[in-house]
């Protein structure tokens, strides 16, 4: 057997993660099953990237990423679900975020700005609108995050949102 | 012949309890080379397959793990909880009967592998 170098190894924990493997245990898996392919591969002779060119495939139909994706589908089974598919999650987010603004520029627009005549209504709008920014901002970020970068969504927004498993379950497949 | 996916994938979790009922604890590759070997390469496990599947029994907590550095990588190796003992009698149980129940419906005569 041809031990891999430290190099070697690093070099393919950077192509898993590159290709989607974000879950530590599936990808310290993923690594040992590899290295032990190359490694036998490598005993019958050939180059390290040649070798791992042609071992890598044979993980997956499509891409790597799909046994992650598995993975997570297969953990999403048990226990309760989330009754909600991330597209009406984010409906739901953005009308629950812009609702308020909404409302008051309808309010300004087709009566006049009647709440003018509310004590404090002006300090009270502007306040939710200074609140609403982080909140909203989160739920962009969020939108625009595709679901295989889930790591890279900020801390505080997982917080904001119901901390990383709830992020998880919306990655997953509709269930309504 | 080798079986198709569709066929083995129902039976993925309770191989890999069966397996891990037998020996004490096993690890992805070393599951992988034992299912070919038991089964003259009739069955082949992907990864693809028996990670997921690892990950999510692991989830359930049917099995545990304990990990073993071996220079800058990790081995995990896999073993049945109590939890997990029980489940794999459960699915063996239940999969002897299937097939039980598949050879009359089908109307087969069992032969040997």
């Amino acid at each position: 057997m041809t031990p891999l170098t430290d190099e070697q190894i690093d070099h393919i924990v950077a192509d898993l993660y590159a290709h989607g493997i974000r879950l530590e245990g599936l990808r310290d898996n993923l690594l040992d099953h590899i290295c032990i392919l190359v490694e036998e591969k490598l005993e019958a002779g050939g180059d390290f990237e040649r070798v791992y060119a042609t071992v890598i495939p044979t993980f997956y139909r499509r891409e790597l990423y799909e046994l992650e994706e598995e993975a997570l589908f297969l953990e999403s089974l048990r226990g309760p679900h989330l009754v909600l598919s991330r597209g009406w999650f984010f409906v739901l987010a953005f009308a629950l975020v812009l609702a308020p603004w909404l409302a008051y520029f309808a309010q300004w627009f087709f009566f006049e700005r009647p709440v003018i005549n509310i004590p404090y209504a002006l300090d009270a709008i502007g306040w939710a609108v200074a609140l609403d920014v982080y909140p909203l901002l989160t739920v962009i970020i969020l939108f625009l995050t595709p679901n295989r970068f889930d790591p890279l969504i900020p801390w505080g927004s997982k917080i904001l949102l119901g901390l990383k498993p709830l992020i998880r379950v919306l990655s997953q497949p509709a269930i309504i | 012949m080798v079986y198709s996916t569709e066929l083995l994938k129902g039976t993925l979790k309770t191989i890999v309890l069966k397996l891990l009922a037998d020996n004490k604890k096993m690890y992805g590759y070393e599951i992988t080379q034992r299912v070919k070997e038991l089964t003259q390469d009739k069955i082949q496990i992907t990864e693809g397959a028996l990670y997921p599947t690892l990950h999510s029994l692991e989830a359930d907590g049917l099995v545990t793990t304990e990990t073993e550095y071996i220079g800058k990588r990790v081995r995990k190796y896999y073993s049945l909880s109590v939890a997990g003992k029980t489940r794999a009698k459960e699915k063996v149980s239940e999969l002897a009967s299937f097939v039980q129940t598949m050879t009359l419906l089908l109307d087969l005569k069992p032969k040997a592998i």
